[in-house]
């Protein structure tokens, strides 16, 4: 073999290219010959023609070629320089910006709210500021620490009016008040909101079996949480002790505005909380005046001490707890 | 020329053993088909077969009408490369 393909050097090279070409021609003919077959298939399976409709549709869909239109014959910024009319404020906008402007004229975008609260809030203080300058011309000098105070204080108070903090936190509290029982809960808490004087003993116990009963110092108001069913058991064993009566016994000393009723809801509702105590989370500094209540206690001096550190941290907060742990101390032993 | 003949023979089988026929083979339809050259070529079948009618077209009729054509159409840069992969293969396996 090798002497042969030693015979294709130097002036051979004629050879090479002949055979060169020979091999290409022979590829070709193969492309050919190959495409002739799949032409000759499809003619004889009949898809052959399947590309090719009536000549109507053919013109219509032909591919156009002319400048400044794609291959459909459609322009471009065909929409581009047209004018709609916005359905709100009947203005005539351009197509581009249409959409951003509906997005403001109809207050529903994202931005569109802040936009608005703070045209307002600058609108505030524009005419209040204006009404100051009028009064306070005199007072040059102080023009402008005292405007730009005014401004930073009512964009402050406008924050806080403006954010959904303020109504979330409003949602909070009332949920949490309006879960316990429906309508009532509301209208004893704005109704008795002061005092359990004027209502009568059977329906102080019907209230108070059914709620916690307790009125903050701060807000003068009552707290509805929910009994327990268990709660009315053990109400039931214990009288509500008279006001004065239990006055003298107690000594308070942060609530010397409480009135007799306050205590008296206080110690029934003590009661209540008594059954409710498993059930609640745990409360480490209560338990440790409850503790120090019982391990002093004789009768009445320690587990006073301890209910009294029990009121003041109730008559602190807002939403009074109270883990009685002292309390059933208090009466296990009068018992 | 037997030589010539059995030299033909000795190239085209390595061409084969080797691959490379299959490989230039695909590189050349592959270019075809890029350049326009087959649906040039399917025209003109579609020519032919009105011509002769849809039924009685056969392979040789097609065969022989469109591959000269076919031939010709074949752009000289497919062309012109086809031939340089082909003598680097017979310079690297022919010992040329």
């Amino acid at each position: 073999m090798k002497m042969e393909e030693m015979r294709l050097s130097g002036p051979d090279n004629t050879k090479l290219e002949a055979l060169m070409q020979d091999i290409y021609s022979e590829l070709v003919e193969d492309a050919c010959l190959g495409l002739c077959f799949e032409v000759h298939r499809a003619v004889k399976q009949g898809y052959f023609f399947l590309d090719e409709t009536d000549q109507e549709s053919m013109k219509e869909f032909e591919i156009v070629d002319q400048p400044g239109v794609d291959i459909f014959g459609q322009v471009f910024n065909q929409w581009k320089n047209k004018e709609c009319e916005c359905p709100n404020c009947r203005r005539l906008i351009a197509a581009s910006r249409f959409a951003p402007h509906l997005e403001k004229c109809l207050g529903m975008g994202r931005n569109s709210s802040r936009i608005a609260s703070r045209r307002l809030a600058s609108n505030n203080n524009m005419s209040k500021s204006e009404s100051d300058q009028e009064d306070n011309d005199d007072v040059n000098d102080n023009d402008w620490s005292y405007g730009a105070e005014k401004k930073a204080k009512k964009r402050k108070s406008d924050k806080n009016q403006n954010s959904p903090r303020r109504s979330k936190s409003l949602k909070h509290k009332n949920g949490e008040l309006g879960s316990s029982i429906a309508s009532e809960s509301y209208k004893y808490n704005y109704n008795t909101g002061i005092s359990y004087e004027s209502l009568g003993p059977d329906e102080v116990r019907s209230l108070l079996t059914t709620q916690c009963g307790v009125i903050s110092e701060h807000t003068k108001k009552m707290c509805t949480r929910p009994a327990l069913p268990d709660a009315e058991l053990e109400s039931s064993s214990f009288d509500i002790p008279d006001g004065p009566s239990l006055m003298s016994r107690l000594q308070w000393e942060d609530s010397s505005d409480i009135s007799p009723a306050d205590s008296a809801s206080s110690k029934a509702s003590a009661n209540h909380s008594d059954s409710r105590r498993p059930k609640k989370k745990k409360r480490p500094a209560l338990g440790l005046s409850s503790a120090g209540g019982s391990g002093g206690l004789a009768e009445g001096g320690g587990g006073m001490g301890g209910s009294q550190s029990n009121l003041s941290l109730m008559t602190k907060k807002k939403k009074p707890k109270i883990s009685a742990a002292f309390i059933s101390s208090i009466y296990d032993d009068m018992n | 020329m037997s030589k010539d003949y059995q030299l033909r023979a000795a190239i085209n089988q390595k061409l084969i053993e080797m691959g490379e026929r299959e490989r230039l083979k695909e590189l050349l339809r592959a270019k075809l088909v890029e350049c326009g050259w087959k649906d040039q070529l399917k025209a003109h079948c579609k020519d032919v077969i009105r011509e002769k009618g849809l039924d009685h077209v056969t392979v040789e009729d097609l065969v022989t009408d469109v591959t000269p054509k076919g031939r010709a159409l074949v752009p000289d840069s497919v062309k012109k490369e086809l031939l340089q992969r082909i003598r680097a293969f017979l310079v690297q396996h022919a010992a040329l």
